[in-house]
């Protein structure tokens, strides 16, 4: 198949569209995402964020075009074949193990990195190098602390660092976020962008973030997507200097 | 497990090896219904309580385990070489086999949907058996004899007690070690959030598959030990109230607590045992206890149970017990109340007592009840329940009232201590 070299991006958007019935969320999508970079996507709501990480992580295919991970196209297949390929997301809306300790809720992951996926004829507790891996993004997302707590009763902003421990878990080179600081305040969100920037380290990331402040000093690029198209790619600076991302997104916050 | 429970558990198994030589064969009968009821139900909560899948059909799996057992017993009969405790393996693996196909299917789809087409399924195999001479026997059904093996000559019934219970608990420890595994706790991930499986790497169609295949592979090693122990099975094992039977034995056991199914089953064969020879309304009376416990007590009398078992620190006993014995009274004429409105109701509305007014012409003669005599018209008659019921409820109210106040101290009594623990650190 295709060779992996320092060109093929990690991750590449070709023509890609996205139709709900007669709706169309993402029109004729082109992004490159150069292996090992920090790539923002920022956009007004409902332009379709969260929808172009739904067809890269596979929750639905795209109506058309390709999407390719290092080279590989997965446009269409199963989110756990993606997953299998090195891409892992986190979601907009929390979503964790309810009724599972913090502990469980990332061993889950890493279960599925060591290949254990379906063991029936080992105990849990005896995987040393699972639990071990375990306990390792517990202490890198800084809930040590909370291994035994239910994830249900964890406060938002420690549910939200679990989402994130929870992407990681599975070893994928590509992460995707969505909205990781979405809810927090000043101070968390600080911590969590310190987070980000720490446990992704050697990995590529594209997050969706509101918080410019994030982006200014997370990220190497960042894509503006306004109403189903990319109307920009480039350096945080740049962008925030474009005429027509001011007039069709920051302007527009920057008024409200 | 805690030490205390692992102690308790051997108690029991201790007395389940014991006791049973010395009771009568329809009680060593009654504890092999209860026994096979048992697995039946830990097998269906697997499915249920673990993976969140409410099935309406475990009664396919339960008859083609039996099925498939007495299958093997006419081979044995025939000159087949098969140790005879070995035979619920035949079941087991037609259950597994079953369970797969069926399991495919079923888990292509969550919730309602899952349900109906499990119920559909065991439908299918419900209509069709009748038909089908060759496997299922049509309506007369299949029998056959256990052969001895080795000595054992598997003719009375407390041989078959004893293989019934080594296979019971080899199976009931085989599902209890099934949750400390990882596809143990893959199971529990997949109830709470399937979605997040998904993207976590795993194949949940297959997991859900494997959890389906593995619980009706239970159920059918328990549907091989009805077999033999009955030498017989037809078609109506795959009927509807079977199905609906271990639903309402899990939840009432308590669907959330492991053991919890095995209470419920427990309760519940016993309850047939005793009663139904007494009573006709007993179908009514399960009912009830079903309706009654899901309203009052939705985590069924294990989670009770573990709720006390987890609060016991912070619970006086020995005040709340005595609170509870008056609720218990109350609830005691209650009971008593609705068993005599029931009885009644059966016999005035039975054939005989029709007969019996024909023979009076028309006038309401009076009733045996509880060894006594009542007449319908005689306002007494009915003051008795009425008094029962009410003063049941009022006693029950009052009594609850007491407990509410004493649970709702104890939780005062941990807020506060959580408080002092707090200023302390400061
Ligand atoms: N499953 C779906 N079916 C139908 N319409 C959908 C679906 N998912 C998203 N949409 C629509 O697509 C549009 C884009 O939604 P999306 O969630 O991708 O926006 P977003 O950029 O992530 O917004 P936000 O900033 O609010 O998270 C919205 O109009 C939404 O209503
Ligand atoms: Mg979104």
């Amino acid at each position: 198949m295709n060779e992996i070299t320092s060109q093929t991006p990690a991750l590449q958007l070709s023509d890609v569209s996205k139709s709900f019935g007669p709706i169309d969320v993402l029109q004729g999508l082109n992004l490159d995402i150069r292996p090992g970079e920090r790539h923002a996507v920022i956009g007004p709501n409902g332009a379709g964020k969260s929808t172009l990480f739904n067809l890269i992580s596979g929750m639905f295919a795209p109506s058309s075009g390709d999407i390719r991970l290092e080279g590989n196209s997965i446009g269409g297949l199963s989110p756990h074949l993606i997953n299998r390929a090195g891409l892992a997301r986190s979601f907009q809306i929390t979503n964790i193990f309810h009724r599972m300790t913090v502990f469980e809720n990332l061993r889950i992951g890493v279960m599925a990195r060591h290949q254990v996926r379906y063991g029936l004829f080992r105990s849990a507790a005896g995987m040393r190098r699972v639990n071990d891996e375990t306990a390792d993004v517990l202490n890198r997302v800084g809930l040590e602390a909370r291994a035994q707590s239910m994830a249900g009763d964890l406060t938002y902003s420690e549910q939200r660092a679990l989402e994130i421990g929870m992407t990681l878990t599975t070893g994928a080179d590509v992460i995707l976020l969505d909205e990781p600081t979405a809810g927090m305040s000043r101070e968390e969100t600080a911590k969590a962008a310190e987070l980000i920037r720490k446990v992704t380290e050697g990995k590529t990331l594209l997050m969706v973030e509101h918080d410019m402040s994030v982006v200014f000093s997370l990220c190497d690029r960042v894509s503006v997507l306004v109403y189903g198209r990319i109307l920009a790619t480039d350096t945080p600076e740049r962008i925030s200097a474009n005429r027509e991302v001011q007039e069709a997104y920051l302007g527009q916050e920057g008024a409200q | 497990m805690t030490s205390i429970q692992k102690i308790l558990l051997a108690l029991l198994l201790v007395l389940l090896i014991a006791v049973p030589p010395f009771l009568g064969l329809g009680w060593q009968n009654a504890l092999i219904n209860v026994l096979i009821s048992s697995l039946f139900a830990l097998a269906f909560n697997l499915l249920n309580g673990q993976a969140g899948l409410l099935s309406f059909g475990h009664a396919a799996y339960f008859g083609v385990g039996a099925f498939a057992a007495l299958h093997l017993m006419i081979a044995v009969e025939d000159g087949l070489f098969f140790p005879t405790p070995l035979l619920p393996l035949a079941g087991g693996l037609a259950g597994l086999v079953v369970g797969v196909v069926a399991g495919y299917f079923s888990t292509m789809r969550s919730g309602v949907y899952f349900a109906l087409v499990t119920l559909a399924i065991a439908e299918l195999f419900h209509s069709l058996a009748p038909h089908l001479e060759g496997t299922f026997g049509g309506e007369a059904g299949v029998s056959s004899m256990r052969m001895p093996w080795m000595g054992l000559g598997f003719g009375t019934i407390i041989e078959v007690y004893y293989l019934t219970l080594g296979w019971v608990v080899l199976c009931g420890l085989a599902l209890w070690a099934y949750t400390r595994t990882p596809f143990g706790r893959l199971t529990l991930a997949l109830r709470d959030n399937e979605q997040r499986v998904k993207f976590l790497g795993y194949n949940a169609h297959y997991a859900k598959v494997i959890v389906f295949a593995v619980s009706a592979m239970m159920t059918g090693v328990a549907g091989a030990l009805l077999a033999i122990s009955n030498e017989t099975a037809n078609y109506s094992l795959f009927s509807g109230s079977v199905s609906a039977q271990v639903v309402l034995q899990t939840f009432v056991g308590g669907s959330t607590v492991f053991f919890g199914p095995v209470i419920g089953a427990t309760v519940f064969t016993l309850f047939s045992f005793l009663i139904s020879d007494l009573t006709r309304s007993w179908l009514f009376y399960q009912g009830l206890i079903f309706v009654l416990v899901m309203l009052y007590a939705p985590t069924g009398i294990g989670g009770v149970i573990g709720h006390h078992i987890r609060n016991r620190r912070q619970l006086d006993l020995a005040k709340i017990g005595g609170p509870y014995l008056v609720a218990l009274g109350g609830g005691i004429l209650i009971a008593a109340g609705t068993v005599f409105l029931t009885e009644s109701a059966e016999v005035l509305f039975g054939q005989d007592y029709a007969m019996a007014r024909d023979g009076a012409s028309g006038g309401f003669p009076a009733y045996d009840l509880f060894g006594l005599s009542w007449s319908p018209l005689n306002p007494v008659t009915w003051l008795v329940p009425l008094v029962l019921l009410c003063g049941g409820v009022f006693i029950l109210i009052r009594a609850r009232r007491v407990i509410d106040r004493l649970w709702a101290r104890k939780d005062e009594a941990t807020t506060a201590d959580m408080t002092v623990g707090a200023g302390g650190k400061e």
